[in-house]
């Protein structure tokens, strides 16, 4: 039988359905018999949610700004291209 | 039949190999983040910059041979990849690898000797991911705990979650084997987990 440790650390793959149909399986079984886990695994979607949310876009726009200026430097270098 | 977001990318690739500069200045804010997640996982903050900045100059000439076999995205993240790979060969730089345990400390804490919860999760979180995010300060609180996770786990993270690269590429890209990167995952949604919790139960970040 899966213990509850157990589950919390197969619980991502079980997220991403990255486990066996065996496991998978097992893991619906535990958690119509468990509440704690059920709210476990309830929470860390949403933790994973918040966090592909969240970092969807995090760099520093002044990053940014140095990258287009060597772009615009090295695009500025470039011998003409005939078309 | 052909997607819209491939059809962006075709036109988008087109204009990049024409050297127009609104295209470059596109792509640059669109793909730079998970170009810099990449370098970070293999050095400092400012050489992982540096990184990104000579790679996207090699686009300006490596894009004319571009076919689109492997999407826009995974072909910038792995010139990333192997720019930073080479320079990590000539300094012998070692990255850092401890993958022994699935579970987050805190969280392994939390069970007894039987391996039944013996602190329990709090209740279930009460609002959507998008609703919490309204908050500011959890908002923020999450800023200060992605910039404590160990490089490796953020990156491995932010090209997962974020950038939604398939495992393969994600190994690919990081050199790391498939159950390495799902012992990254697990421990870093586990310490987002934890860090959640505490902030809905006490409001403290
Ligand atoms: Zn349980």
């Amino acid at each position: 039988m899966l213990m509850c440790r157990e589950l919390a650390g197969i619980a991502s793959d079980y997220i991403d359905g990255e486990l066996t149909t065996g496991r998978n399986l097992s893991v619906k079984m535990h958690l119509m018999m468990c509440r704690p886990c059920r709210s476990f695994i309830g929470n860390l979607r949403t933790s994973t949610e918040l966090m592909r949310r969240h970092t969807a876009s995090h760099v520093e726009a002044a990053v940014i700004d140095r990258i287009n200026q060597r772009i615009s430097e090295a695009l500025g270098a470039r011998p003409e291209r005939k078309d | 039949m052909i997607q819209q977001t491939d059809l962006d990318e075709r036109r988008l690739v087109e204009a990049l190999k024409r050297g127009d500069s609104s295209a470059y200045a596109q792509a640059v804010s669109q793909f730079s983040p998970g170009m810099l997640a990449v370098a970070r996982y293999y050095l400092d903050t400012g050489s992982a910059e540096d990184i990104v900045q000579d790679c996207w100059v090699t686009v300006i000439d490596a894009i004319q041979k571009f076919e689109g076999r492997s999407g826009l995205k995974t072909w910038l993240h792995r010139i990333v990849a192997n720019r930073c790979k080479n320079r990590l060969r000539s300094t012998h730089r070692e990255i850092p690898t401890d993958f022994s345990e699935r579970l987050d400390p805190e969280l392994a804490s939390r069970f007894d000797a039987s391996g039944r919860w013996a602190t329990p999760p709090k209740l279930r979180f009460d609002a959507s991911a998008e609703a919490l995010l309204e908050n500011e300060a959890l908002s923020n609180c999450l800023d200060k705990h992605l910039a404590h996770l160990p490089e490796t786990q953020r990156s491995a993270l932010i090209l997962y979650e974020a950038h939604q690269h398939r495992s393969d590429d994600v190994c690919n890209i990081l050199d790391v084997s498939a159950s390495n990167l799902r012992v990254m995952l697990h421990r870093a949604r586990q310490k987002i987990f934890l860090m959640v919790e505490t902030f809905q139960e006490t409001g403290q970040c």
